[in-house]
């Protein structure tokens, strides 16, 4: 049945031709078989209609060009049924007609009359449909042309769908039972399908690509026979598990052609309702080892698992079923055996299964951690030996594989509880690694999952390990600087979820973190050694006050160390402004616990990295006046230790680099002396003292600055002091006299009228308010007002 | 010919993979629903008798597979349609979206004589669903949609509950026996068959 090569090979164009030469064939002889059907000429209408169908004799058209012919003469038949119909009104039998189109020249046209015939003869309830049905498969054997074979068997599916003697039809009893039904379907779709797998072998090789094309084309009319037998009534489970099913898989499994067991497997699937598949299950996925090693396996059982999980979720009265039948553990055997019977399935392949597999189960099975580490493992084992995954779309599902527990649990600690997640992680590429391990965390974030153990923190650090330290994978270009602070910052970020009440527990969270961020380098301690202090130090508020009891394992002295460590670390980054203070940070907190020498050290800390490492002005005057702000909220120290501190800040107050820094610095220590407090220190000559220091630097400042003219920087620090005064002056200290305030107000007033002095509107109006509110002072009745009343402005 | 041609109706059936075209075949014709579902494949057709006011006519309802895949021959059945029912599913948007490409599949493929007034009729299905309170496609904009494609007959139907199925097919045999396109008609050369005839197709003997 060899056709000429150029026969096959047509261009589009000349299909076309083909198929117009052929259509006008068709009409031509459909208007004598219309003129014979209106004389009611039976020969004759016989006649043409046998030339009209010879045109689907034709080799030459491509399956769509043939199914558009084929649906011309289809339409051209059903005039001749009704014909028929009417003709047997007449007093014809069917037997007759049945016997008379026989007499056809050709077997093609003949058997689309006889199926014609065939339709009306059925109806008739002339001859029961079972022999009808049986006698036209059987004869259809007579076509063996793969094309003209399939649209002839189409026809008669075509023309049979509704006189099937199925349970409840009209043709049931005397026409058959719904066996003879299931025989007649079983039959033409084996015979149909052995003529679309014998298509391949025909014609020359080099044509095989467009073969296979033209038989995916078919396939829908192969397939079709499956959809009838979905939509027979009398097809119950008991039938399909017996009968149907059976008959069907054996015919794909024997067959053993690539394209046929795939589109099959894909069409049972799909066309049969999902009880059925439950229900027989196992025969349907031991199918699936058996079919050739190229068939894309895992798209078919992928498919089979997405409808029965989408089963499963329609409701959950069906759930017990699938218990019943233990359709996980069928279909996770069904993945390793497929996966065995394969070997030489790419990755992707693999780990699509496993992802099919885990959606089955977070579906169906929603409270089986075991079933969805045991999934993961099972990809674990298919990984092994194999490092990071490389090819672009296994990562992908491996992604899917991990993103899907963690979206359906949305709980991250039920993730850790997966023995296999992580190994499964540690398949992924360094990038893919980190993306997924951000992911981790903003579900952390997302969900507020704490994390409530040290071990839980361990097992999640793990996980995260590609963004908390360098990692073997580590790409040799460098990282992106934003995305590494974006990347750390969310780790930082995460350092406040782990969390646990029990300070026990919670030291213990603690240091393991820290063990793991010693870990990251100096790169990362920037970023994750500071959420830490801040977390112990909310540790020690908590136990601050608590009786430290003999038994318990954390006390404030281990915290404190704790911190000192930490800080010391940061220190050495180096990272000296952070280190600063979160030194000062703990000295308060120590103070607060009345631990001075633990306070007393941490400030020694601060001095120490003030002096050595804190080397720009800017950072210096800032970091002066936070040592400054810290002591004076420091309550714990006695004198001797107090005097030193106070000492040395006022000291490097004075050896600022600037003048006007100087001498705020060193106005603000006056501070240290006089707090307001009760019981606190009220040291009224050293708060003069540090005035008085203030005015001598502010005076250097105005005489530097008459040389350089036009500044009027030191104005302003006048104003400032003067301000101080007052404060102190309204305090009640002795030492700050009405004197002292009038002498500086009248030095201010000479200043600001000196020629020499530019003219500040800012300057002026804050001087301005200053005196107003002297003068508001001065109206009240109280000691406030009395005190003020010896000033004048 | 015209005749016997009048008595058949040829109505195809479209719309996305589970909208419910099968179902509402099987309801109007057998009177019957499976919850099931059950993918076509192909196109499949079904026959009834329909009274059509005075009319006796045999109505040819194609369904047809929603699912791409199943659906590789290509639509050479839509050939002489005289009616085409797009069906949508109430509570899928994405179904709904997809009438416009349906509609405009079907217009190529089938290339009626007169695009502008060929009969379609749009059916909504599955409104039983959850009383009602699943839907995402309201009647109004349905209607709006049915208004704007030249006045196209709308339904809303459960094919489930059997809620206005006969009501739908009705309007749809109606308006199929108003599209009132001429077959094209084919006259022959001369009228002596046996010496004009064209040559015919080579074939091999089967
Ligand atoms: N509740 C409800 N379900 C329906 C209705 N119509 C159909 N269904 C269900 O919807 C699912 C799909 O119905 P089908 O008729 O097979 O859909 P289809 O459009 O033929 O789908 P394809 O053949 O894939 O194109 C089945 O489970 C039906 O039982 C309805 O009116 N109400
Ligand atoms: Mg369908």
């Amino acid at each position: 049945m060899q056709q000429p090569a150029q026969e096959v090979m047509s261009t589009a164009e000349e299909q076309e031709k083909w198929l117009a030469d052929a259509v006008a064939l068709v009409q031509h002889n459909a208007f004598f078989m219309h003129r014979a059907l209106d004389a009611n000429n039976l020969r004759d209408a016989l006649k043409y209609s046998a030339q009209m169908l010879s045109e689907l004799r034709t080799s030459k058209l491509s399956p769509q060009k043939y199914y558009e012919l084929y649906m011309r003469t289809f339409d051209e038949l059903r005039m001749l049924e009704v014909f028929f119909k009417e003709e047997s009104k007449r007093g014809r039998t069917n037997a007759d007609l049945y016997e008379l189109v026989q007499h056809a020249g050709n077997i093609l046209p003949r058997l689309y009359l006889l199926c014609t015939v065939g339709s009306v003869y059925i109806k008739s309830k002339e001859a029961p449909a079972k022999d009808v049905l049986k006698d036209l498969v059987e004869m259809s054997r007579g076509v063996q042309h793969p094309i003209r074979g399939l649209f002839l068997r189409s026809y008669l599916s075509q023309i049979s769908r509704d006189k099937l003697p199925d349970v409840g039809s009209e043709f049931e009893g005397e026409g058959g039972n719904v066996m003879d039904a299931v025989e007649f379907v079983l039959q033409n779709f084996t015979e149909m399908n052995k003529l679309w797998v014998r298509m391949q072998h025909q014609g020359p090789a080099r044509e095989k690509e467009k073969r296979e094309k033209e038989r995916s084309e078919l396939r829908e009319l192969v397939g079709k026979n499956l959809h009838v037998l979905s939509q027979l009534e009398g097809v119950d489970l008991e039938m399909y598990k017996e009968v149907v099913l059976p008959r069907v898989l054996e015919q794909v499994v024997n067959c053993k052609d690539e394209l046929a067991q795939y589109y099959l497997m894909d069409c049972i699937i799909q066309v049969f309702p999902d009880d059925f598949h439950l229900q027989t299950l196992e025969t349907l996925l031991a199918a699936c080892p058996q079919l050739q090693s190229t068939v894309d396996i895992k798209t078919v059982m992928s498919q089979l698992m997405e409808r029965l999980s989408n089963y499963a979720a329609s409701s959950p009265e069906v759930l017990p079923e699938f218990l019943q039948v233990e359709a996980f553990t069928k279909l996770s055997n069904a993945v390793v055996k497929v996966i065995e019977a394969q070997p030489d399935m790419p990755l992707v392949g693999a780990v699509s299964l496993h992802v099919a597999l885990l959606t089955f189960i977070l579906r169906v099975h929603i409270d089986r951690l075991d079933y969805v580490d045991q999934v993961l493992g099972g990809c674990v084992k298919k990984l092994e030996g194999k490092g990071k995954v490389k090819d672009n779309k296994a990562t992908k599902q491996l992604v899917a594989l991990l993103t899907a527990p963690l979206e359906k649990y949305n709980d991250v600690v039920t993730m850790l509880k997966l023995a296999n997640y992580s190994k499964v992680m540690a398949h992924l590429d360094y990038e893919t690694n980190k993306v997924m391990a951000t992911v981790i965390i903003q579900s952390i974030m997302k969900n507020g999952t704490y994390i409530t153990t040290a071990d839980k923190v361990d097992a999640l650090f793990e996980l995260l390990r590609e963004l908390i330290k360098d990692g073997e994978g580590l790409p040799a270009e460098e990282v992106d600087e934003e995305d590494f602070k974006e990347e750390q910052n969310l780790v930082a970020r995460l350092v406040h979820m782990l969390v646990n009440p029990d300070p026990d527990e919670m030291f213990k969270i603690l240091t393991t973190a820290r063990k793991h961020f010693r870990q990251g380098g100096p790169r990362r301690l920037e970023y994750t050694l500071a959420p830490l202090v801040f977390s112990a130090s909310k540790l020690v508020r908590s136990l601050q006050g608590r009786e430290a009891s003999e038994d318990s394992p954390v006390s404030l002295e281990k915290i404190f160390q704790f911190l000192h460590k930490t800080v010391e670390d940061l220190s050495m980054v180096p990272a000296p402004e952070l280190a600063l203070r979160l030194y000062l940070q703990c000295a308060e907190a120590a103070s607060d616990c009345n631990m001075e020498p633990v306070a007393y050290e941490f400030f020694t800390q601060a001095f120490v990295i003030y002096e050595e490492e804190i080397a720009d002005s800017k950072a210096q005057v800032t970091a002066i006046h936070l040592i400054i702000g810290t002591l004076q909220r420091t309550q714990v120290f006695g004198v001797e230790n107090r005097d030193t501190l106070t000492h040395k800040a006022t000291g490097y107050s004075a050896k600022l680099l600037k003048k006007p820094d100087q001498c705020r610095a060193v106005f603000a220590c006056s501070h240290l002396f006089w707090v307001d407090d009760e019981g606190g220190v009220k040291d009224g000559e050293r708060v003069l003292l540090c005035l008085k220091r203030a005015l001598r630097i502010a005076n250097a400042a105005q005489q530097m600055s008459s040389a350089t003219r036009g500044s009027n920087g030191p104005i302003t620090l006048f104003v400032e002091i003067l301000n101080k005064y007052l404060y102190y002056y309204e305090k009640g200290n002795p030492q700050v006299t009405s004197n002292v305030i009038q002498g500086l107000l009248e030095l201010i007033q000479t200043e600001m009228q000196s020629e020499n002095t530019v003219q500040d509107p800012g300057v002026d109006a804050f001087f301005a308010s200053t005196i107003r509110y002297i003068q508001y002072q001065k109206l009240k009745t109280d000691e406030v007002g009395e005190r003020y009343a010896a000033i004048q402005t | 010919m015209s005749a016997r041609k009048r008595t058949l109706l040829k109505v195809i059936i479209l719309g996305d993979s589970g909208v419910g075209k099968t179902s509402l075949m099987n309801q109007y014709v057998n009177k019957k629903f499976t919850a099931q579902y059950k993918a076509t494949i192909g196109a499949d057709f079904l026959t009834k008798e329909v009274q059509v006011e005075d009319r006796l006519v045999t109505m040819q309802i194609w369904d047809t597979a929603g699912q791409e895949r199943f659906q590789s021959l290509g639509v050479a059945f839509y050939r002489g349609a005289d009616c085409c029912v797009l069906v949508y599913d109430v509570n899928v948007m994405k179904s709904f979206d997809n009438l416009e490409n349906w509609r405009a599949e079907f217009l190529i493929q089938a290339s009626p004589q007169d695009p502008e007034n060929f009969p379609f009729v749009v059916l909504g299905n599955k409104v039983d669903v959850d009383g009602g309170n699943s839907r995402v496609v309201s009647e109004k904009k349905a209607k709006q949609w049915c208004t704007a494609h030249g006045n196209i007959p709308y339904f809303e139907t459960s094919a489930k509950e059997d809620y206005n199925v006969d009501a739908a097919f009705q309007c749809i045999a109606k308006n199929a026996l108003k599209n009132e396109t001429e077959e094209e008609i084919y006259l022959p050369d001369t009228i002596d068959v046996t010496q004009n005839r064209p040559t015919k197709s080579s074939a091999c003997e089967c």
